[in-house]
């Protein structure tokens, strides 16, 4: 299982610090979502190495509108193995599953966002995953959480129904704020996700990064040879 | 279960406990968090680590550890918990998850971002003070 991380500068504690103590809670790696803004200097190799945990290189792309998130895409794609678009908006929503050449749609139901049948559909069509961000549960109280448990069992009947890919974290931005696998297991079956349903989200992240990575090496050994899509059966 | 926070960080039995009533009775509701019982039974926190066991009626331990994973901070402190493992007894479970705290803790000045700060060190982990707060790093950074 994968936790997907906000790193320093993003964050408050640094690639490695996260890395450490994600291994210490049993994850098999970490994704490193930091925003274009606030890129993490690390280097992947050597703290796996010392670890032993996946550290995959990502983005969370923050945009006001869909064509600067698309500029955004088409920049950071070739160099980063997963990239997400931090959703929001009915806008970028759209955009981000519309796009094949996204792998996660971040928090869909922030600020403005809404998510319904369309949407699931074309996140079928295009292998994006849609995010079951757990962050205001383990960290909000009061009427924002409510509002956040909602939104997040409004977007699994969704997901559910139409057969989405979907990924699940806990969005940590220090490694204080961590959780291990079992305990977002518990969390999630408290608010109506099964146990099964959030180890296949975490799960999901390291799929993705497997796959994308194949995708890069294989080009890369057959220089020639033409890549259409990604497969989307991840 | 382990505690840990920033090394300035300060928190006693009472406010843990507290917290953990509360986070029991957002996230369960009363008739939950009177099922899960969740009682503080050991603590002890210091120089930014701790640990705790944690009392749960029979047949609770899910719902108990989802109460657990949202306590997010205590007194105002961020802090970070894992639960090491359950037991059936007080005893055994002392005996098993307890006394894993590191040999303490030391200040040093380091580098961090090319600039030379005031870190607190304990095993590998590395707290460096920055004006007033702190970023979590490790000997590699």
């Amino acid at each position: 299982m994968y936790e997907a991380v906000h790193a320093y500068p993003d964050g408050e504690s640094t690639v490695a610090r996260l890395a450490k103590t994600a291994a210490e809670y049993g994850f098999e790696g970490v994704v490193v979502r930091n925003h274009t803004t606030d890129r993490a200097a690390y280097d992947a190799d050597r703290i796996s190495e010392a670890y032993g945990i996946d550290v995959v290189a990502g983005v969370e792309i923050r945009a006001d509108d869909p064509q600067q998130a698309s500029g955004a895409v088409g920049n950071h794609r070739p160099e980063t193995t997963i990239v997400a678009v931090e959703g929001g908006t009915t806008a970028l929503n759209r955009f981000a599953v519309e796009n094949e050449k996204v792998d996660v749609l971040a928090g869909p139901m922030t600020a403005q966002g809404d998510f319904n049948h369309v949407l699931a559909n074309a996140a079928v069509d295009n292998g994006v995953r849609i995010e079951f961000d757990l962050s205001q549960v383990l960290r909000a109280s009061g009427g924002r959480r409510v509002r956040a448990i909602q939104s997040l069992r409004k977007l699994h009947e969704i997901v559910d129904y139409y057969d989405t890919p979907y990924v699940v974290s806990g969005v940590p931005t220090s490694h204080l704020e961590l959780r291990g696998p079992r305990e977002l297991r518990a969390v999630g079956e408290q608010i109506g996700l099964s146990t099964a349903f959030v180890e296949d989200g975490l799960a999901e992240w390291g799929c993705l990064a497997d796959r994308n990575r194949r995708v890069r090496s294989d080009s890369f050994i057959e220089p020639g040879v033409e890549h259409g899509r990604y497969d989307d059966d991840g | 279960m382990g505690i840990e926070s920033w090394p300035d960080a300060t928190i006693d039995r009472r406010a843990f406990q507290r917290e953990l009533w509360y986070a029991g009775q957002n996230l369960l509701g009363d008739p939950g968090s009177g099922a899960a019982d969740l009682t503080v039974i050991r603590f002890t926190f210091a120089g930014g680590e701790g640990e705790a066991i944690v009392r749960v009626r029979h047949g609770e331990g899910e719902p108990a550890r989802a109460a657990l994973a949202c306590i997010d901070s205590v007194d105002g402190e961020p802090i970070g918990l894992r639960v090491r493992g359950t037991s059936g007894t007080i005893r055994a479970a002392s005996e098993k998850y307890l006394g894993r705290r590191g040999q303490g803790f030391e200040k040093r000045n380091v580098v961090f971002d090319n600039v030379e700060r005031v870190a607190v060190v304990r095993n590998e982990s590395v707290d460096v003070r920055l004006d007033g707060t702190f970023v979590g790093a490790t000997d590699l950074d």
